[in-house]
């Protein structure tokens, strides 16, 4: 690649942590460090809070307790605009994308901080990166397809060259290989050119394969961490994740 | 054939309102109903220039002036104040008619009842494919073309446009992305505004006599308008506009002049019953 688009990542902290929205705590208690060079993945069923959790890392929902790192400096309840200046690409799981928008026009307004006169070939960079999007240029970006419009959301935050990636659920409603190559190619990818990765991820065993730590979240807290290779052993995870009943592939 | 001609100059006044009323609602999310006295206040402040003899023209940058910094002040001192408390979006527009209700009579208290006119030539009259248009009304036209192609070029090719419209679209992303959306959204009740100025003050020219109430009713053309066209899309409030402004004037030639709000307010609810989202809308919209 002649243009870099992640850059080596910054260290991502939640201490603590505790958000929700109206005054009431959703989240609580989480502790969660995401570092260069690898994915941090987070598991949890519907509606356990991992969305809120990424949410308010990035400041659209803010925090009640406790605080959001990046590297040494506290960005706890930043302006979500603030946030992005500092090399911070969030991916949200509904909503990544501007519909009435052309697909180059969402891609200029992921680069809205950019030098003007960096734009276009940062265009050219992401563009590249997911070639499908070179195409569609002129349209709308609610007329993709699914899969699409993933990309155009990813491709979006790669605008800025993002030291690190908060992802949700990147690969909700793509084919099963897709999702795979979006896992293991793209996401992975980003981490291992240096950059830091936190992922939300329904697929258990897809999170698992990709990710160096993973955290499960349940009624919003952290309920186990660990090492893939661990959880993997742990009968609790495998019984609620990997095989049991209640368990999403 | 004359209320053709009528229908062009009530529509290139009403394409100018719309554009910015529906601005206002796509990327600041409130029904600004206050935007009628904003209109009558800007035409009566740059007649006021125009009485003591300033070119009529020339008081238009008043009123595009008044526009532009009381829509500016409206949503920074009443209306965001207002959403900040996170109340039900329809506090935002009762507290806009009753914006309204001051502003206009507010006006009427200070330059009482009479009707007034703007002094201004209304030049040689032209006639073009089949209709008499005066120099005065080409050049309200005139004005209307040069400043549709200039907001088309705002929202299609400048930085601030794309933000207006990334920001209308999904705000939280729009943050996400670095942009300072409530920047965009000040200068969108700016830019707005003026454009509401200006329509208030080339509505009252094309009126010909005008009064503190005369644009009291005008809100229903607008919404007509914009609705017709698709609540938040510039592009639909063109051509709501044109369709009202002809429907409007053409019927008024044949039924009475004083219907004509009802005849956009037929149209509003047809739109609104068979229609919600406008002819160019979708429900993706808002
Ligand atoms: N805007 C909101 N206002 C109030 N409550 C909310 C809001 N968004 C989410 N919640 C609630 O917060 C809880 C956690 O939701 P969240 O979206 O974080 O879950 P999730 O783990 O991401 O679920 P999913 O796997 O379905 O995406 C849920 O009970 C949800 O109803
Ligand atoms: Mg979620």
């Amino acid at each position: 690649m002649s243009v870099e688009l992640s850059q080596a990542g910054q260290v991502l902290t939640a201490t603590n942590l505790s958000a929700g929205y109206d005054g009431r705590a959703i989240v609580q208690g989480v502790n969660v460090e995401a570092t260069p060079g690898n994915v941090v993945s987070i598991v949890g069923p519907n509606g356990s809070g991992k969305s809120t959790l990424l949410k308010s890392l990035v400041g659209v929902v803010p925090v009640l307790d406790g605080t959001v790192a990046i590297g040494t400096r506290d960005i706890t309840n930043f302006a979500p605009e603030k946030v992005a200046t500092l090399g911070v690409g969030y991916v949200p799981q509904i909503d990544d994308v501007f519909p009435p928008l052309t697909v180059k026009e969402n891609l200029e307004i992921g680069g809205f901080l950019l030098p003007r006169h960096d734009v276009a070939s940062r265009i050219e960079a992401v563009l590249e990166f997911f070639p499908r999007l070179k195409e569609m240029m002129t349209r709308k970006a609610g007329k993709l397809s699914g899969g699409e419009r993933k990309m155009l959301a990813m491709g979006r935050v790669l605008m800025l060259a993002p030291s690190v990636l908060v992802l949700d659920e990147p690969t909700a409603n793509l084919a099963p290989m897709v999702a795979t190559q979006l896992l293991e190619e793209y996401i992975r990818g980003f981490a291992d050119h240096g950059s830091t990765v936190l992922l939300v991820e329904q697929r258990a065993k897809a999170a698992l394969r990709i990710s160096d730590w993973t955290c499960v979240l349940g009624g919003g807290r952290v309920v186990l961490a660990g090492a893939p290779k661990d959880l993997e052993q742990d009968p609790v995870f495998v019984e609620s994740f990997l095989g049991g009943g209640a368990a999403r592939r | 054939m004359s209320s053709f001609g009528f229908g062009l100059m009530t529509a290139a006044v009403l394409a100018i309102a719309t554009v910015g009323f529906t601005m206002q609602f796509a990327v600041t999310n409130v029904l600004n109903l206050a935007y009628g006295s904003v209109m009558i206040n800007s035409a009566f402040v740059a007649y006021y220039f125009n009485k003591h003899g300033m070119n009529a023209w020339i008081t238009l940058i008043f009123g595009v002036i008044l526009g532009a910094v009381v829509s500016w002040a409206l949503n920074k001192f009443v209306f965001t104040p207002f959403q900040r408390r996170n109340l039900a979006p329809i506090t935002v527009v009762i507290v806009a008619l009753g914006v309204d209700l001051i502003g206009t009579f507010g006006l009427q208290a200070i330059v009482g009842g009479g009707y007034v006119s703007f002094s201004v030539s209304s030049g040689r009259e032209f006639h073009i494919l089949g209709m008499f248009l005066s120099g005065m009304q080409l050049i309200i036209l005139a004005i209307c073309a040069v400043v549709l192609t200039l907001v088309h070029w705002l929202l299609k090719y400048t930085r601030l446009g794309k933000a207006m419209r990334a920001t209308s679209a999904n705000p939280n992303l729009a943050r996400n992305s670095g942009v300072k959306t409530q920047r965009v959204i000040s200068t969108t009740w700016l830019i707005s505004g003026a454009l509401c100025g200006l329509a208030g003050t080339i509505f009252a020219m094309n009126t010909g006599v005008f009064e503190a109430t005369s644009a009291q009713l005008y809100i229903v053309m607008l919404l007509a308008a914009m609705f017709l066209g698709g609540p938040g899309e510039p592009y639909g409030a063109m051509f709501g506009a044109l369709t009202i402004g002809l429907a409007t004037e053409i019927s008024a030639a044949y039924i009475s002049p004083q219907y004509k709000e009802v005849v956009a307010f037929v149209v509003l609810l047809g739109m609104l019953t068979f229609r919600p989202y406008g002819i160019f809308g979708s429900e993706k919209t808002n």
